[in-house]
C-alpha cells in the first residue's frame, strides 16, 4: 500500500507541475504537541490539508514545542518535521508527508539513460542522484524483489553532502534473543564488509541510497535486506534458522558461498532442503543426499558405509554432536541411522579436513542436532510406508534452554507377522532409534548440551540366524567465553557400537556370537582471535578405546561347540592441534593446521612374535608375550598438517588448494565387498600398522547470476599407507591371530569433480559428475602377500564415472517435482573364470582381483511434494510426499557371487535390490 | 485406515522385492574362461620313477579333466644332473629312478606344446622326519563318538614344522547276509536256487584321501606331532572289521604349506558368519614366456615317511554289535506267483530284479521269497574280491 501510494505520489510530482504554495503565512504556539495535534490544529486554522499515513506519525513520538509567527509553511514545516524520518512536500495547499523519501520536483539528469549525460560539477558521483528505489521504467540494476520490503536508514535529505553514512546495529537471533557474533556482513556488488563482535554489534559504512545487504553465517540461514540508506542509522539484525519470514527476506542458502571459505571439498546439507529430493520408500535420507555429489559413493544401494574420494568405508569420521557413529546406517543401508528431523546441518570434509579433526583418513562428517525451540512447544512428524517418526521440542526455560526428542520406528515386523508366506513370516525386519537434547544458555559467558542417541537393529532374513546391532551415544558440551578474544568448549562424548549374532537352529550347535566396541572422548577446544588477520584455533584430545572382538558361546547345554572368546583389545590415541586462520590480504585467506596424533596399544595382551624373514601366519608365531593391564605394548604417532588456502580472483572465482596428512590407528576388518554389520573394528597393535594417507587437492570455485549458480570444479591425488586388505581365504571373526589374514598395502586415488548447483528459482537442484579411480598395491616380500602380480589393482568401490543429478522443480507454492538421476560405473568383481582338479579334488579358479566389473549402475527416481494450504492459523503444517523409486524399473546387480552346489556344480547368483520401481507414499506434518 | 491400506501394499510390495525376487541366478561369464595350466609336482626322497601331473583349467560349465599333453618336463639340480619326463598314462613319469637329496636345489621346467615355458623356483628336500606311530583311539569328538587316527612323529633338529598327509585305508567288507544259496531266474516265469559262489562274501574296500590334510608345530615346545589324520564315525561301515591304513607324511616348507592352506580355504564352505575372499592363489611357479599366463600348482620337493596300520573293530569296540553295514539290508517280500492274487502276486517284479542283478535271495517260505539288496549279499558288486598284497589278518 504505502509502495504505490509513493509511486502515484512520485508520479504525480512528475506530473504535475511543481508549486509550492508559500503565500499563506502561519502563525501557532505549541508546548508538547504530538505532531498529529500539531497537524490537526494547523489544518484547523489554514487551508492546508494534510496527507500522510497516521501510523508514521505514531511512531514519532517527540513532542513539538516552540513558538512560530508568521512562518512560511516550508520554513514550518522543516522545523517541526526536523527530528523525525518525515519528509515532505508542499502542492499547492496540499501537505504531502512521505516516511524517508523525499519527492523530487525534477527527474534527475542521467534518469533517462538515452538523453545525453548532463556533465556534472562534480565529477560522476552518482552518490548526488537522488535514489528512486522502484524504477519502473529503467531495468533494474538492483535486483530487488517487488516483494521485499524495503528497510529506510534516516531521512533523505537534498542538502547533504556527505557520500557515506554510518549505520550501526546489532545482529540477535530472533529465536532467543541473544546477540550473535562473528556473523558476516556483505553489500553485494561493493566491497564493503564486516563482521559483527562478540556482543553483535556491527558498524558498517555505506553509500547513499541501495545497498543490498548480505547477512552470512555458518549456522544461520543467510539473509539479504535492501537497505535505502539517507543519512546515518541503526539497523537491527535478526537471524533465525526457520525459513518460515515471510516476504521480507530472500532466503537463497545456508552457509557462507562456496567460493569464500577456505576449505575445498566441503559437501554442506542443508537438511530443510533435502524434503525435496524423492524418497527411498518414503525416507528422508541425509546420507543418500550425501552420495549425490560427486566424491562420496556407497558400494551399491542397500550397502552400509561411504567410499569418500576413492577411501575405504572404515575411513570416514562420522560425528553426531561430537561423538563417533560406528554404524550409521539401519537395515543393511537402506535407511540412516541419523534422524533427518532432529538434525540441523551435516557437514562433509572430504578434504582440507581441520586440525581438530582426526583418527580417520577420508573425511569428517559433522552432523549437528537441532537445537530445542525455547518458545514453544513445537513438533513434527512424518507417517512412512515403513517407518514413523515424531520429534518433539519443548522449552524447558523460556528463551534459555531447552529439550529435543526425536524417536522413529518400523512397523515391517508387525506385516511380516500378518503374511501367508512361511518364509517370510519366520523373517523379521526392524529397527528404531531415539534422540535427546538438551541445551542451555546458562548466561552471555556459558552453553551447555548433552545429547544421549541410541540406535537398534534386528533382521532375521533366514530362519535361523538373528542378526542386532546397535549404536548407542553419549555428548556432553560445554561452551564458555572467556573474553572477547578467548572462548573454548569442553567435549565429552562416548560411543559404543556391538553386534550379536544369535544362531539358532535344530542343530546342537546353535551359538551366541557377539561384539562390541567402546571408546571414550574427552577433548578440549580453544579459540583465540588474535585480531583481524589471524584466529587461532587450538586443543587437545584424548579417547580410549575397549574393543571385545568377539565371542561364540554355544546356547544348547549339549552342544559340541566349544566357546570361544578372543582376547579383548585396548588402545589410547590422543592429539594435540594447533591452527591460524590467516587473513593475508582480502584476496588471500590461508589455513595453517598442524595436528600431533599419538597411539599407544595397551594390554591386556597376548602379543606374538613371527619369525623374521618369514610371512606371518599361525606357522610362523615363535613367541608369544604377555602383556599386563595398562602397559603398553606399542605406541605410533606423527604429524598431520592441515594446510588449505584461498584466493579471489575476482569476487566470485576463487582457487583454493590443500593439503592434509591424515592418521588413522582403527581398521575395520571386512571379508565382504561391502561394510556389513557384523564386520568388526580392530586397533592398531604391534603387528597391525596404522594407515596413513596424504591429500592434496586444487579447486575452482565460481558463481554466477548473482550467486543463483555456484560451480565448482576439483581435483585431488590421494597416497595412502598401511591400507587393510586380506589373504586370499581370510577368516576374520573369531580368529584369535588376525594379524595374519591381513595385508597392508598401498593406497592411491585420484580424481576430478565437477559440480553446478543452483540455489533458487523455480528450477533449482544440482548435478555432479566425477571421474575417479580408486587403485591398492599389494606386494609383499611373499607369495602369499602378493596379489595380482602385485600391481596397482581397483579397489571394491572404484567406479570411475559417477553422474547425479537432483532437480526439483516449484509448480507452484504447494505443487512440486523432483527427480534423481543416478549412473555409475559397475562396481569391479572377483570372478571364478574356470575350475580345476589338484589332488583328486575339484577348485575353482578365481580372476586377478577386481578384474571384471558388474554392469553399470543406472537409476531414475521421481517424487512429488504437495504442500497442504498455506493458512497461517492452523493446526499443523503439512505436506505430502509421493516418490517412485526406480522408475526405470531397471534391474541393478547388488552383487554377484558365486555356490558351490552339493553335486559339485559352480552356480552364480545375481541379487539386485529394488529392481522394479518401488512406490511410497509419506506424509509429514508440522506443528 | 486408508493409510494403513496403503502402508501395507506399500510393505509388502518392499518385502517381495527384498525377500523374493532379489536373488536370481546369474549365467556365469564363459567368455572371462582362462586356460592356465595346473601342475602337480612333488617330488620325493623314495627311490622311484617320480611323478608328475599337468592339466588345464576347464571352463565353469565343463566336466572332466582335460590333460595338457605334448609338454616337455625337466627337473634339474644344481650340481648338474637333469630328469627328463615322458607322457605315460595321463602322467608324466621320470625316464629314470631317482631320489631327492638333501642340500640340492632342484627347479622344475615345463615347455608346453604351445610353446610357453614356466619355471619354478629352487625347492631344496626339507627334513627327513620318520613316521613313529599311528595311534588308533576310540574318541568323541565334535563330528561324534567314533575312531580317530593320528600320527605321531618326530624331529629332533626341530626343523619340519610343516606337514602334509595323504593316506589310503583298506577294509574288510564280508557280506551279511551272503549265503550258500543263490537264486537266479531261469525263464521268463522260472526261478531256481543254485549254489552261491564262496568269493563274493569277503571283499577289501580302498579309499584315497582327495583332501588337503596339514598340520604345523610351530606353536609347539618341540617339533612332536600328535596330529588326527582320520575320524571314522562309529557308524561307518568301513571299520567293521578289520581295517588298514597308509599314511604318508610329506615334509614341507612354509611356502608349500601355505600355498595348499590357502586353496583348501577359499574351497571349503564358508562360515555362517563371513565369506571368504576368493582370489587367485600364487603358487612358485611362473611362466617365464609371457608373465600374464596363470599356472596353478606347487613344485614340492618334499621328504616323505610312510606307515601302515591295521585293526579289528572287535579289538577297539569289544562285545559291541557292528555298525551298519553299506546298505540297509531290508527285507522285502515277494510272493512268485502270475496273474492276480491276494496277496498281489510279484512275480514279474521278482524276475525283473533279479535278470539286473539287484536282489540277493535270503529265505523263502514256500513261494513267499524274502529278498534284501544285492550289496548285502555280494561285496563285489561294489568292492573288490582280490586280497591286496599287504593285508596280513
Amino acid at each position: 500500500m504505502k509502495k504505490i501510494l509513493l509511486s502515484l505520489l512520485i508520479f504525480f510530482s512528475f506530473q504535475l507541475s511543481f508549486a509550492q504554495n508559500s503565500n499563506e503565512k502561519l502563525s501557532i504556539t505549541l508546548k508538547d504537541e504530538t505532531l498529529e495535534n500539531t497537524i490537526k490544529r494547523i489544518e484547523s486554522s489554514t487551508s492546508y490539508k494534510f496527507y500522510f499515513d497516521s501510523a508514521w506519525l505514531n511512531s514519532n513520538k517527540t513532542l513539538i514545542s516552540g513558538t512560530f509567527n508568521n512562518v512560511s509553511i516550508d520554513e514550518f514545516m522543516s522545523a517541526v518535521l526536523n527530528k523525525t524520518d518525515l519528509n515532505y512536500v508542499v502542492i499547492k495547499n496540499k501537505v504531502i508527508l512521505t516516511l524517508n523519501s523525499t519527492i523530487y520536483s525534477t527527474l534527475p539528469s542521467n534518469y533517462f539513460p538515452d538523453e545525453p549525460l548532463q556533465t556534472n560539477s562534480q565529477g560522476n558521483d552518482q552518490n548526488d542522484n537522488p535514489v528512486f528505489y522502484q524504477q519502473y521504467d529503467s531495468t533494474s540494476s538492483y535486483s530487488v524483489s517487488k516483494k521485499s520490503s524495503i528497510v529506510f536508514i534516516g531521512k533523505e535529505n537534498k542538502d547533504t553532502t556527505k557520500k557515506t553514512f554510518t549505520v550501526t546495529g546489532t545482529v540477535k537471533n530472533e529465536e532467543n534473543g541473544k546477540p550473535e557474533a562473528n556473523i558476516y556482513i556483505k553489500v553485494k556488488n561493493k566491497n564493503i564488509s564486516t563482521s559483527s563482535d562478540l556482543d553483535g554489534n556491527y558498524t558498517l559504512q555505506l553509500p547513499r541510497g541501495i545497498n543490498i545487504v548480505e547477512i552470512k553465517s555458518l549456522s544461520h540461514k543467510e539473509v539479504t535486506k535492501t537497505l535505502v540508506v539517507y543519512d546515518d542509522g541503526q539497523f537491527d539484525i535478526e537471524l533465525n534458522e526457520k525459513s518460515n519470514q515471510l516476504d521480507e527476506v530472500v532466503i537463497k542458502k545456508k552457509g557462507q558461498r562456496a567460493t569464500e571459505t577456505v576449505v575445498s571439498g566441503l559437501v554442506s546439507i542443508d537438511i530443510e532442503n533435502i524434503k525435496n529430493v524423492p524418497l527411498i520408500l518414503g525416507e528422508r535420507d541425509i546420507f543418500k543426499v550425501a552420495t549425490t555429489f560427486p566424491g562420496i559413493k556407497t558400494t551399491g544401494e542397500g550397502s552400509a558405509g561411504f567410499n569418500v574420494r576413492g577411501g575405504k568405508e572404515d575411513q570416514n569420521l562420522i560425528l553426531l554432536d561430537n561423538a563417533v557413529v560406528y554404524n550409521p546406517q539401519h537395515f543393511l543401508g537402506f535407511f540412516s541411522a541419523v534422524n533427518p528431523y532432529t538434525t540441523k546441518k551435516a557437514d562433509i570434509y572430504k578434504g582440507s579436513i581441520p586440525a581438530d579433526f582426526g583418527g580417520r583418513l577420508s573425511s569428517v562428517f559433522d552432523i549437528a542436532t537441532k537445537n530445542g525451540n525455547k518458545e514453544k512447544i513445537s513438533g513434527e512428524g512424518a507417517i512412512g510406508p515403513i517407518t514413523s517418526n515424531l520429534t518433539l521440542s519443548v522449552p524447558l526455560e523460556k528463551n534459555k534452554s531447552s529439550i529435543i526428542v526425536g524417536g522413529r520406528a518400523t512397523y515391517s515386523d508387525w506385516i511380516l507377522k500378518q503374511l501367508d508366506d512361511e518364509r517370510l513370516k519366520n523373517s523379521e525386519a526392524g529397527f528404531y532409534d531415539g534422540i535427546l537434547k538438551y541445551q542451555n544458555n546458562i548466561n552471555s559467558k556459558n552453553a551447555i548440551e548433552a545429547m544421549a542417541y541410541y540406535s537398534n537393529d534386528r533382521f532375521r532374513l533366514s530362519s535361523d540366524s538373528l542378526y542386532k546391532y546397535s549404536n548407542r551415544l553419549f555428548s556432553a558440551k560445554w561452551d564458555h567465553t572467556f573474553n572477547d578474544k578467548n572462548k573454548g568448549a569442553l567435549i565429552l562424548t562416548n560411543s559404543e557400537y556391538k553386534f550379536n549374532i544369535d544362531y539358532h537352529s535344530d542343530d546342537i550347535n546353535s551359538f551366541d556370537f557377539g561384539y562390541k566396541i567402546n571408546e571414550t572422548q574427552l577433548q578440549l577446544k580453544m579459540n583465540y582471535k588474535l585480531n583481524e588477520k589471524h584466529n587461532f584455533s587450538y586443543g587437545v584430545a584424548s579417547k580410549l578405546y575397549n574393543i571385545s572382538p568377539g565371542y561364540q558361546h554355544p546356547t544348547n547345554p549339549n552342544a559340541t561347540l566349544v566357546p570361544t572368546d578372543i582376547n579383548k583389545e585396548k588402545g589410547l590415541e590422543s592429539a594435540i592441534y594447533l591452527a591460524d586462520n590467516y587473513k593475508v590480504s582480502d584476496k588471500l585467506l590461508i589455513d595453517l593446521g598442524l595436528r600431533y596424533s599419538l597411539y599407544a596399544s595397551l594390554g591386556p595382551a597376548d602379543v606374538n612374535t613371527y619369525e623374521s624373514g618369514k610371512p606371518i601366519s599361525d606357522a610362523t608365531i615363535i613367541d608369544t608375550k604377555h602383556y599386563n593391564n595398562n602397559e603398553v605394548v606399542t605406541t605410533y604417532g606423527g604429524l598431520e598438517p592441515r594446510i588449505a588456502a584461498r584466493y579471489f580472483f575476482t569476487e566470485d572465482f576463487s582457487i583454493k588448494a590443500g593439503y592434509d596428512v591424515t592418521r588413522q590407528y582403527i581398521h575395520l576388518l571386512s571379508s565382504n565387498t561391502t561394510q556389513s554389520p557384523t564386520d568388526t573394528w580392530k586397533l592398531s597393535d604391534a603387528n597391525v600398522k596404522p594407515q596413513s594417507a596424504q591429500q592434496a587437492s586444487l579447486g575452482l570455485f565460481k558463481n554466477f547470476g548473482d550467486d543463483e549458480y555456484e560451480v565448482s570444479l576439483e581435483g585431488y591425488y590421494k597416497k595412502s599407507k598401511n591400507i587393510l586388505d586380506y589373504k586370499v581365504g581370510a577368516q576374520l571373526l573369531l580368529n584369535e591371530n588376525v594379524e595374519t589374514e591381513l595385508l597392508q598395502g598401498e593406497g592411491k586415488a585420484y580424481g576430478v569433480e565437477f559440480l553446478i548447483k543452483k540455489q533458487v528459482g523455480k528450477l533449482n537442484g544440482w548435478l555432479g559428475y566425477s571421474y575417479s579411480r580408486s587403485l591398492i598395491k599389494l606386494d609383499g616380500e611373499f607369495n602369499e602377500e602378493i596379489v595380482n602380480n602385485g600391481k596397482f589393482f581397483a579397489s571394491n568401490f572404484d567406479k570411475p564415472h559417477d553422474l547425479s543429478a537432483v532437480l526439483n522443480y516449484k509448480f507452484t507454492k504447494r505443487y512440486s517435482l523432483s527427480t534423481n538421476f543416478i549412473y555409475q560405473t559397475g562396481r569391479p568383481i572377483t570372478y571364478p573364470i574356470g575350475t580345476y582338479n589338484l589332488g583328486g579334488a575339484q577348485y575353482t579358479l578365481y580372476s586377478d582381483r577386481n578384474e571384471f566389473r558388474i554392469p553399470d549402475y543406472i537409476r531414475l527416481d521421481i517424487g512429488i511434494n504437495i504442500e497442504g494450504n498455506h493458512k497461517i492459523k492452523k493446526l499443523a503444517h503439512s505436506f505430502w510426499n509421493i516418490s517412485v523409486y526406480n522408475v526405470l524399473g531397471r534391474n541393478n546387480p547388488y552383487s554377484i557371487f558365486f555356490v558351490t552346489d552339493p553335486n559339485g556344480k559352480l552356480k552364480g547368483y545375481k541379487t539386485s535390490i529394488f529392481s522394479i520401481p518401488v512406490p511410497s507414499i509419506t506424509y509429514n506434518f508440522k506443528f | 485406515m486408508k493409510t494403513l491400506l496403503k502402508n501395507k501394499i506399500a510393505v509388502l510390495l518392499l518385502m517381495s522385492t527384498i525377500f523374493i525376487s532379489c536373488t536370481e541366478t546369474y549365467n556365469l561369464k564363459t567368455d572371462s574362461y582362462e586356460e592356465a595350466l595346473v601342475v602337480e609336482a612333488t617330488i620325493t626322497n623314495e627311490l622311484k620313477k617320480q611323478e608328475i601331473k599337468l592339466t588345464k583349467t576347464a571352463r565353469l560349465e565343463e566336466e572332466g579333466v582335460q590333460l595338457e599333453t605334448g609338454a616337455n618336463v625337466v627337473v634339474t639340480d644344481n650340481k648338474g644332473n637333469s630328469y627328463h619326463f615322458t607322457e605315460n598314462s595321463e602322467k608324466y613319469i621320470s625316464d629314470s629312478e631317482f631320489k631327492a637329496e638333501p642340500n640340492t636345489e632342484y627347479s622344475l621346467e615345463i615347455t608346453t606344446k604351445g610353446g610357453k615355458k614356466y619355471q619354478s623356483s629352487s625347492e631344496v628336500l626339507t627334513t627327513e622326519n620318520q613316521i613313529e606311530n599311528i595311534v588308533p583311539k576310540v574318541v568323541s569328538t565334535q563330528e561324534g563318538e567314533g575312531v580317530q587316527i593320528s600320527v605321531e612323529s618326530y624331529d629332533p633338529t626341530n626343523t619340519s614344522k610343516y606337514y602334509r598327509y595323504e593316506y589310503e585305508e583298506t577294509y574288510k567288507i564280508i557280506a551279511p547276509k551272503w549265503g550258500d544259496k543263490k537264486l537266479i531266474a531261469t525263464g521268463p516265469q522260472e526261478i531256481e536256487l543254485i549254489q552261491s559262489p564262496l568269493d563274493i562274501q569277503i571283499c577289501y574296500g580302498s579309499k584315497k584321501s582327495v583332501d588337503i590334510i596339514q598340520t604345523s608345530t610351530t606353536n609347539l615346545q618341540e617339533d612332536r606331532v600328535n596330529f588326527p589324520v582320520r575320524f571314522i564315525s562309529d557308524q561307518d561301515y568301513i571299520i567293521s572289521h578289520r581295517y588298514s591304513i597308509l599314511v604318508r607324511q610329506y615334509v614341507q616348507n612354509l611356502e608349500a604349506y601355505t600355498f595348499y592352506k590357502t586353496l583348501k580355504e577359499i574351497s571349503s564352505s564358508s562360515s555362517v558368519l563371513s565369506p571368504k575372499q576368493p582370489g587367485f592363489v600364487n603358487g612358485n611357479i611362473k611362466c617365464v614366456t609371457d608373465t600374464e599366463s596363470k599356472v596353478i600348482g606347487f613344485f614340492d620337493v618334499s621328504s616323505v615317511s610312510s606307515k601302515r596300520m591295521f585293526f579289528n573293530y572287535a579289538d577297539l569296540y569289544p562285545g559291541r554289535p557292528l555298525p551298519p553295514y553299506y546298505v540297509p539290508c531290508i527285507d522285502a517280500e515277494y510272493r512268485f506267483c502270475f496273474g492276480f492274487g491276494d496277496p498281489p502276486c510279484l512275480g514279474r517284479q521278482l524276475i525283473t530284479e533279479l535278470n539286473s542283478y539287484r536282489l540277493w535271495y535270503s529265505y523263502n517260505t514256500n513261494d513267499y521269497y524274502t529278498m534284501v539288496p544285492i550289496e548285502c549279499g555280494d561285496c563285489t558288486t561294489f568292492s573288490s574280491n582280490v586280497k591286496p598284497s599287504f593285508w596280513t589278518e
